[in-house]
């Protein structure tokens, strides 16, 4: 690569969305450690306002907000990371197998994905919630099955170039397997890729995760960031938006923020035509 | 992007076709796993005290979860219109989608047009001034947001203009019992819809802006860009009558793949400002555990999307000529 014009570790942008994320996700993991009460402890005044001793106030059920608000980045962290990891493992495969095997089955394949495209990925999983009420994982799992279609497009071209190269053609001409193809040549060099799509599907699932809760096809116990906007929209006539109402949009917008932002730099700085511009 | 250039007509709308039908077996299949009757499906899992009467009623009216209904009956029933009954509002399912669809049609409609319209020529200003203050500015501002979901703006626009100031209705489509004359209606529904079309020509701007401009820097460097500045052509002709042109293609292509995930941003905009569309059908049918009402709208518009779907791959020719003499590369543009 010729000499680097644009650094990821001097775009702003990334830096920040770095920092946010991190920031984020280390609340999340701490988020036990860090909560002052039990979030699901529904001893308190029901709806006092926010105080030295309850930073957030205490919603409708008299839990405590900002104990809350901890568990909810939690779980929607968790099923955007079950989600988008499984998802992009999927595009990986796919991708990179209908790569190599540019038969039937590989057309099939990218066939598939077209098809997946095409339907509203939101759809099946209303249903499936409406019907089964299956846990949050199952869920996740669930939404990976439509999160690959679109980047394992990308993938696919990226990998059908690969195949052609006179290195991957040697190994494959010693004899590699298909496993040693992937672990060895093809995984490493899709692997920027292969974040940038991690990026871009986690943004999906932890913003399909707060839809599905906040229209209620979550277990309405379970904590969200979703679930936690809906429940105190209900109270929106009440003078609760700066302590209820405020602190899970803030989360939830900076968490897609800076997934979104990761996906966009990142893309910025592989993208070889986009390198020549400036 | 290979969605619409690899398919030709024919394989195209046959694959569309099938994948209706996977949905429409995957709506038929799926309540039919469920263990007990549709009174146990809605309520077996709460603590629910019910009448024997009321029971038998909601029984009655999910007859057709019974389990003697064939896929092919299931079909026809569709076909006839014959969509089920809600349990909630006892009235037939598929009136109920005929009567949210329009105020989804028009949200959605206008939301695309809007954020189609002045996203592209953001996106060709600024690609024209490229690196200049008002281009990065823009860019700037689009990238920032880019990454604010649907959720958050939404609640804060309602936050803001109708509660804090007051200057749109936080809820509903149209002042109902008004007798208005047409066009005070007109404007009564418009007034109405500017919160939810906000919200969703915010999240959806940002992606068409910076596309355009990214496909315009693209075509900008194109040497036919050159021939009509020699050629003496105005700026604004080699803009927007030889350089937009081929920037649009790109964006029409991404309305195309991502207008099924576009969806799920509807829905919640729609709960949130209460707008009587689909979204907000979906929203009432959950929370009163509404099976029927809920397959209901899940298939119908995931059908709606595969049919959008397969015009605007149909609408992507008629932009594109090249298309027509077949599997000729696209790197012009």
């Amino acid at each position: 690569m010729p000499a680097e014009s644009f650094s990821l570790r001097r775009d702003p942008w990334f830096l920040f969305a770095a920092i946010v994320g991190g920031t984020l996700l280390l609340a999340a993991t701490a988020g036990p450690f860090l909560a002052p009460y039990d979030p699901y402890d529904i001893s308190f005044t029901v709806l006092e306002a926010p105080s030295a001793k309850h930073w957030l106030g205490v919603n409708d059920g008299g839990m405590d907000i900002f104990s809350e608000l901890l568990t909810a980045l939690r779980n929607t962290i968790m099923f955007g990371l079950l989600a988008g990891m499984a998802g992009t493992g999927l595009a990986v495969f796919a991708g990179v197998f209908s790569a190599l095997r540019q038969g039937v089955t590989g057309l099939m394949l990218m066939r598939l994905a077209d098809m997946l495209l095409a339907i509203p990925s939101i759809m099946p999983l209303v249903l499936l919630a409406a019907l089964f009420q299956p846990p949050p994982s199952l869920m996740a799992l669930a939404l990976a099955l439509f999160l690959w279609a679109g980047p394992s497009r990308l993938i696919n071209a990226q990998a059908r170039m690969l195949v052609t190269a006179p290195h991957i053609l040697a190994a494959r001409q010693m004899g590699g397997s298909l496993w040693y193809l992937l672990r060895r040549h093809l995984v490493p060099e899709i692997y920027p890729i292969a974040l940038i799509v991690l990026a871009s599907r986690l943004r999906a699932a932890m913003f399909m995760e707060a839809s599905l809760a906040f229209l209620g096809l979550m277990d309405p116990a379970r904590k969200s960031l979703g679930s936690m906007i809906g429940y105190g929209l209900k109270y929106y006539f009440l003078d609760i938006w700066s302590n209820w109402l405020l602190p899970p949009i803030v989360c939830l917008s900076l968490l897609i923020m800076s997934a979104t932002l990761l996906a966009m730099r990142m893309e910025k700085r592989m993208d070889p035509r986009l390198q020549n511009l400036s | 992007m290979r969605l619409f250039t690899r398919m030709t007509w024919m394989p195209a709308l046959s694959a569309y076709l099938l994948t209706a039908l996977a949905l429409v077996y995957a709506s038929f299949a799926l309540p039919r796993l469920l263990p007990g009757d549709a009174f146990i499906a809605m309520y077996g899992g709460g603590h629910v005290a019910m009448e024997a009467q009321e029971e038998a009623k909601i029984r009655a009216s999910a007859r057709y979860n019974a389990a003697s209904e064939s896929f092919t009956q299931y079909l026809g029933r569709l076909g006839r219109l014959d969509w089920g009954t809600s349990t909630a509002y006892e009235t037939p399912v598929f009136g109920l989608i005929m009567h949210a669809l329009p105020w989804t049609l028009l949200l959605m409609g206008t939301a695309h047009l809007l954020s189609l319209g002045l996203g592209f020529i953001l996106g060709v200003e600024a690609a024209w001034r490229y690196d200049s203050v008002p281009d990065r500015l823009l860019t700037s501002v689009m990238t920032f947001l880019e990454g604010i979901p649907e959720l958050g703006s939404g609640v804060l626009l309602l936050l803001v203009f109708a509660l804090w100031l007051g200057w749109f209705p936080a809820a509903g489509g149209e002042t109902v019992y008004s007798g208005l004359s047409p066009w005070e209606r007109t404007l009564d529904i418009l007034h109405h819809l500017v919160l939810p079309l906000a919200t969703l020509v915010l999240a959806y701007l940002p992606g068409n802006a910076l596309l355009s401009r990214a496909a315009m820097l693209m075509t900008l460097r194109q040497p036919f860009m050159l021939t009509a500045a020699a050629k003496g052509l105005p700026p604004w002709r080699r803009r927007y009558a030889h350089a937009a042109r081929c920037a649009l293609l790109p964006v029409v292509t991404r309305l195309g793949l991502r207008l099924a995930g576009m969806l799920t941003g509807v829905l919640v905009v729609e709960s949130i400002h209460s707008y009587p569309g689909l979204g907000t059908l979906l929203f009432q049918a959950v929370s009163l555990r509404d099976l029927p009402l809920i397959s209901g709208i899940a298939l119908f518009s995931s059908l709606g999307v595969l049919t959008v779907a397969l015009t605007l791959e149909r609408t992507y020719q008629y932009l594109d000529p090249r298309l027509k003499q077949q599997r000729v590369t696209l790197h012009a543009c």
